[in-house]
């Protein structure tokens, strides 16, 4: 029997089918609700803080200000260092506000009463002092630096790096056509179902329960903030209600509740209102504005400019990784390697920009993408002959490009040409145009690419067989939603050879999960799911080792089948439930091995069509999308399906409806009703595929990751696909009505 | 005020504006309904109040009083799935599933309410309910699909 490569069904969705699943305001903890006041200008002075009405309500236990929290707040929110180099940066302290408000919506008091009811009315109940002071929303605006968000930085710049590779210069003028290109992506909103949470619970050690993607990650920031040993915290994460990304931060609000728990000595808990989720992720928002050079013949030859990246007003833990990914991906699956792009990342007085679903991944895919259906537009060309002439031979792989990133395996050129052909490319495009003909505005559109995932340094699996010859599997990803733990299931039912059922697959509990990073960037089936193979071989080795003690043999004499533990000459054998029994019996007793596995990066690929439909009132709608991606080994194919589903409806979203709009008071300025996620209506039918003749990653599992590519290409695709329906140029996400109608 | 919760009768008191879900989720402790926004937006707190579909995050408890509610935590007695439920599985229709009760909830309406169902017709019905992870196909399909066992 084998796992591996079917469509087997999620492990744990009984209870999820059923309403029995525990996010964290599930959770039953004698506990005090935590409500916040926030700030209603961009940027002000906090003068004072009228607590005494508030006070006066029943049930209202305390309201504390940012000089009360940050005495148990000792350190800022830093980056993310495993990926961020911090040395380049120009960090400004982030805690709880105390003194100023930097961004409209910032927290500025926190009050903590008996029950959310009187949270929120206590909160209504605050007055704040506040002097409003100059403030820069526009990124444009703050790179002038008139105006600066953090006085003690001395500029709005927080990060300016220049990413050279072969001399662009010579290679523009050398070119026979040049053509200036501006891209952008707006801001918006990663909007998991689930708005953030937490509980933090204080009795000398800490016990956070907490809607995150990265537990470990959490503790160890935790610990390093309030100055408590890790070994004294405890993060635990229940079901997560979906996170792309916004879950991988760590919040002001978190951590004054956190606080608060610690300063009181009583639980705390917070649920974000769906309001207030909103303001605590905003994502995306950058510009690239530069030149590029090709030859008649479509081959590209130089891309010069610069990225301007927003940060909103402080540095979030992942934002950092923006402005250092985006412009070495550019070059993408293309051979292209003079480039000279200037990355900055700027401060406004706007809501902190954290990262969402493929972060940096989607950006430098639109901007690559963009440029090469240019090309194809300034010579008349077809886009897939402008991208075949482009991309990277199979002999040239493995590949370095030119800022260093050496892409493991693939064959992009196989891969465009039979996806052209699966997805039925130039039929739909004659379909279209027929179409056109009688006056429906309708198009088709494509774009290809190549991402980066299955991010190291490491991941841990435990592989732990019980006495009754059932097993435990723990894994130092964190899958929300995602499924990765049933196809992390089917790898180690393979490997071990026993029926999945026996298997359970935990995480997300730093106290029983020795280490871990979680799960972000597509990694955790190759990282995770690798760990697990490579712990799972190691147990079974012990159990041949019992075998042969219980068999009085040498460990070469035995050979393991199905469950069962065979003397090669005399065919005696023992059952799998036997040995498991015994090991917990005889010498050298326990069955548990753990694995910390290192790893590197992968890069899968693949090509993307959507077919569009405007209508008179300009509002487009993609009828249809269809993917074929080479995603290394597929595990469970309806899994990675449902990854292209979801990362492609919210492509739809990003491509035509989500705008995260800030007024020029620098407030959010839509609800959940008038920001347009897609629903059901929107969202379009899908076909996706997988390349049968897989590249492998070097992982265990042989597979790349799928999780963002759908989101990463997706909007090209769309916005592709928008401009064969209505014959606009259009290089910005979302496309709007007016844009599509100007 | 007085209901009826999934067949049992509650007796309790509440303040004015306590709204049905957090009196089903605090009060009664039925946490399968689910809160996603603060705008009748999402339908993750989708209940069944005398069988019609309500938004549960928008209605005072009081005005349930007397009234009938379902919610996901009634559709499945002993752990053992109803058709829905059996086909939301079988169908890969839920990823982080917490707009699945909701989900649920909304095609059990959909389901005693119309016979002969289309692919647009479900879409059209289930508009009210977002999900942000499957990208609604699979939950389309799972919805047919139970319409379908539910004939046979």
């Amino acid at each position: 029997m084998s796992y591996a490569g079917k469509s087997i069904k999620r492990l744990y969705d009984d209870k999820f089918v059923t309403g029995r699943s525990t996010y964290v305001d599930d959770i039953k903890v004698n506990s005090l609700y935590a409500g916040f006041v926030r700030s209603n200008v961009p940027h002000g002075r906090i003068k004072k803080v009228n607590k005494e009405d508030a006070l006066k309500i029943r049930g209202v236990v305390a309201v504390l200000t940012g000089e009360e929290i940050n005495q148990l707040i000792k350190e800022g929110i830093g980056p993310w260092t495993t990926y961020v180099d911090p040395r380049p940066w120009k960090i400004p302290l982030w805690r709880f506000a105390q003194g100023e408000t930097k961004y409209n919506g910032e927290p500025i008091a926190m009050v903590l009463a008996q029950d959310k009811y009187t949270a929120r009315d206590a909160v209504e109940a605050v007055s704040v002092d506040l002097e409003p002071l100059d403030a820069v929303i526009d990124l444009q605006e703050a790179k002038k630096d008139k105006i600066l968000v953090h006085k003690e930085l001395g500029t709005n710049y927080g990060f300016v790096g220049n990413f050279n590779a072969g001399d662009a210069d010579k290679a523009l003028a050398s070119s026979d056509r040049r053509v200036e290109v501006e891209i952008s992506n707006e801001r918006l909103i990663p909007s998991p179902m689930e708005p953030r949470g937490i509980v933090s619970h204080y009795d000398g050690n800490l016990t956070i329960w907490y809607s995150t993607q990265i537990p470990h990650f959490a503790r160890a920031e935790f610990s390093r903030i309030f100055g408590i040993p890790e070994s004294k915290i405890r993060v635990i994460m229940p079901d997560v209600g979906g996170g792309f990304g916004s879950k991988a931060h760590i919040l002001p609000e978190e951590l004054a509740v956190i606080a608060a728990s610690i300063r009181l000595g009583r639980a705390v808990r917070w649920t974000a209102t769906r309001t207030e989720e909103m303001m605590a992720t905003n994502s995306r928002h950058n510009v690239f504005k530069g030149e590029i050079g090709f030859k008649s013949d479509g081959t590209l030859t130089a891309i010069k400019g610069t990225l301007d990246v927003e940060l909103g007003a402080y540095l979030t833990y992942t934002e950092g990784i923006q402005p250092t990914i985006i412009p070495p991906m550019i070059p993408g699956p293309y051979k292209v390697r003079d480039l000279m792009i200037k990355s900055q990342a700027i401060y406004t007085n706007t809501i902190p920009i954290t990262m969402y679903r493929g972060a940096s991944r989607p950006e430098a895919t639109f901007i690559i993408e963009r440029i090469m259906s240019t090309v194809a537009d300034e010579l008349k060309m077809d886009d897939v002959e402008v991208r075949m002439r482009n991309l990277i031979r199979e002999d040239q792989i493995p590949y370095t490009n030119p800022f260093g990133l050496k892409y493991d395996s693939g064959d992009y050129q196989t891969l465009l040409k039979e996806g052209v052909k699966v997805l039925e490319y130039h039929e739909m495009k004659r379909w279209a145009s027929q179409e056109r003909a009688k006056g429906r505005k309708v198009g088709v559109g494509l774009a290809y690419y190549l991402e980066i995932c299955g991010f190291g340094p490491y991941e841990f699996a435990e592989t732990r067989i019980n006495r009754d010859g059932s097993v435990i599997v723990s894994i130092g990803g964190t899958p929300h939603g995602q499924g990765t733990e049933t196809a992390i299931a089917q790898l180690v039912a393979d490997e071990l050879q026993i029926p999945i059922e026996r298997i359970k697959v935990t995480w997300g509990d730093s106290d029983t999960v020795p280490i871990g990073l979680g799960t972000y960037g597509s990694r955790t089936l190759a990282t995770a799911g690798s760990a697990a193979i490579s712990s799972s071989k190691q147990v079974l080795d012990k159990m041949r080792r019992v075998a042969a003690r219980v068999m009085n043999a040498d460990v070469e004499e035995i050979d393991y089948r199905n469950g069962e533990f065979i003397h090669k000459k005399e065919g005696r054998k023992v059952s799998w439930d036997v040995i498991a029994r015994e090991a917990y019996g005889g010498k050298e007793p326990g069955l548990s091995a753990s694995v910390v596995l290192e790893g590197d990066v992968t890069f899968p690929y693949g090509v993307h069509m959507a077919i569009v439909e405007v209508d008179d009132y300009g509002i487009a709608r993609v009828i249809e999308y269809r993917a074929y991606d080479d995603i290394g080994r597929v595990i469970n194919p309806a899994l990675a399906e449902g990854q292209i589903h979801g990362g492609g409806t919210q492509a739809v979203g990003q491509a035509l409806y989500e705008l995260a709009t800030i007024n020029e008071n620098g407030q959010l300025a839509v609800t959940y009703a008038d920001y347009y996620v897609p629903t059901a209506v929107e969202a379009p039918k899908f076909k996706s595929y997988f390349a049968e003749k897989y590249h492998p990653s070097a992982y265990l599992t042989k597979s790349k990751g799928v999780g963002e590519a759908a989101l990463i290409v997706g909007p090209a695709a769309i916005i592709r696909a928008l401009e064969d329906a209505t014959g606009k140029k259009l290089n910005k996400t979302p496309a709007l009505p007016e844009d599509i109608l100007q | 005020m007085k209901v009826k919760v999934n067949g049992v009768e509650y007796e309790d008191e509440v303040e004015p504006r306590t709204l049905l879900v957090d009196f089903l989720r605090d009060n009664l402790n039925l946490t399968g309904t689910k809160i996603g926004c603060d705008t009748t937006t999402c339908g993750a707190c989708t209940v069944l109040v005398n069988g019609r579909s309500v938004k549960s995050c928008t209605m005072l408890a009081i005005q349930a009083n007397g009234k009938e509610i379902l919610t996901i935590e009634g559709l499945s007695s002993d752990s053992k799935l109803n058709p829905i439920q059996q086909a939301f599985k079988d169908n890969f229709a839920l990823q982080c599933g917490y707009c699945t009760a909701g989900m649920i909830v909304q095609a059990h309406f959909i389901l005693s309410h119309e016979r002969d169902l289309s692919e647009e017709k479900v879409r059209d019905m289930i508009h009210g309910n977002i999900c942000r992870c499957t990208g609604y196909q699979n939950i389309v399909n799972a919805i047919l699909d139970a319409s379908r066992r539910m004939r046979a």
